[in-house]
């Protein structure tokens, strides 16, 4: 009767995909099944608790981190088996900003990744630098959070890489760096063909920039659709209701997320609104109001472990 | 002209990227022949996806409310500001104003009487 959370991107052309990954961290299932679909050029954002799996997700991709199951290619090419060709092609902020050479200047260490790779725009390097007030002579060890995220987003954003791997890429930074980040990006994707993947807890300061979503639980991805089709599905309906109303079982499954008070609902439901509508109506609720929800509210929602759906 | 988008509209952005051009041209912000900014401008200053941008430009092509000289960019076209483009906008102002009356329990009827009686009061204050 009520429709599931779409989890496969129809008909789209892949950068990134990936088969029944499986990982397990001890007795912890990092991996539990994913199967990750990144149309190519698209700007994909990777939601999740804590521990659903995102980092570990992306770790893959670059081959940092090997599944005990399934597959995953990027470009066509197999992570496992053409590990160096894919990396030479991703941009990589990770989520820790520890260094390894803590020793190591700035500037030396842009120097050295100027050499690894090819396309390597120098140009846009020293612009990026200057944007991000980055001074090259620090030593790795001594940057603050947010100074290292900055020195990690000039080497992934530098070289122009096709895919571009960004976990928490503005975690850590103050407003104004943090805007003048997402200003950036929009910039590089205008100037460089681009298929991102965005793992952030920040939703709603990236929400116009993105095309698709993966929202991550448990190792799996419990949705996985575009931006436009979610914002066309997920609905915000409030409603008053009778005195003692017993709901509306033909939407179980449907909804996402409930909130009641006395004689009134306010309910996040999945589904063609008509349908949605029809069955509130029939129930006996008088609709009051349907809504598009924000992407942090449909975060919520669809992150909900309280949830019709599982 | 300067644009203001909201993410969480019920609007897609792209939507509101093209009611923001209507709007400027029903105010005379712009006016023909008007340079707009281009795609990668308007998506770095709104921080969006610079398809966004591109769609919207694209929709206001087809519409005709923009036109695009090859090489040079995308620019504001003549239009009779006082026919369809006001048109259209009042439309919309018009059904965010129901939906909000909706959803305060006020029917149309109500609503227009109102409207009627605040443009009355506020013509009496400013002549």
């Amino acid at each position: 009767m009520t429709q599931p959370l779409p989890t496969t991107l129809q008909g789209a052309n892949l950068a990134v995909s990936t088969r029944a990954l499986r990982k397990r961290f001890g007795t912890v299932n990092a991996l539990d099944g994913l199967d990750l679909q990144v149309p190519t050029g698209a700007v994909y954002l990777l939601i999740g608790p804590n521990g659903a799996g995102k980092s570990t997700a992306l770790r893959t991709l670059l081959d940092l981190v090997r599944a005990d199951a399934g597959s995953a290619s990027v470009f066509d090419l197999d992570t496992i088996k053409d590990g160096p060709r894919i990396r030479a092609n991703i941009g990589y902020v990770p989520e820790r900003t520890e260094w390894g050479y803590p020793w190591m200047r700035v500037g030396q260490l842009l120097l050295h990744h100027s050499a690894y790779f090819p396309s390597w725009d120098a140009a846009y390097a020293a612009r990026l630098i200057t944007l991000f007030e980055l001074q090259l002579d620090r030593k790795l060890g001594g940057l603050s959070k947010g100074q290292a995220r900055r020195v990690h987003l000039v080497v992934a954003l530098a070289h122009r890489p096709p895919l571009l791997l960004l976990d928490e890429p503005i975690d850590g930074l103050d407003p104004i760096i943090r805007d003048e980040t997402l200003s950036v990006l929009a910039e590089h994707f205008s100037d460089t063909p681009t298929t991102t993947i965005i793992s952030t807890h920040h939703v709603s300061e990236v929400e116009s920039m993105v095309d698709c979503v993966g929202a991550m639980r448990a190792g799996t991805l419990r949705a996985q659709l575009s931006l436009a089709d979610l914002r066309a599905g997920l609905r915000r309906y409030r409603a008053e209701v009778p005195d003692g109303w017993a709901g509306a079982p033909a939407l179980n499954g449907a909804v996402l997320r409930r909130a009641h008070a006395p004689r009134e609902i306010q309910w996040t439901a999945w589904g063609p609104e008509a349908e949605i509508s029809a069955h509130l109506t029939q129930a006996g609720a008088a609709i009051r109001d349907v809504a598009a929800v924000s992407l942090n509210d449909a975060t919520l929602a669809l992150l909900n472990p309280k949830a019709d759906q599982t | 002209m300067l644009f203001a988008i909201d993410p969480a509209d019920v609007r897609p952005i792209y939507v509101q990227i093209m009611d923001e051009v209507r709007r400027a041209l029903v105010v005379g912000t712009l006016t023909a022949d008007d340079p707009l900014p281009s795609v990668r401008q308007l998506a770095s200053d709104l921080r969006v996806n610079p398809n966004t941008v591109a769609q919207a430009y694209r929709e206001l092509e087809r519409d005709g409310v923009v036109h695009v000289k090859r090489g040079q960019g995308t620019f504001a076209s003549n239009l009779n500001m006082n026919g369809k483009q006001r048109r259209t906008l009042a439309r919309e102002v018009a059904r965010r104003a129901l939906r909000d009356a909706h959803r305060n329990g006020v029917n149309a009827e109500d609503l227009i009487w109102a409207i009627q009686a605040a443009a009355d009061k506020s013509n009496r204050q400013a002549p």
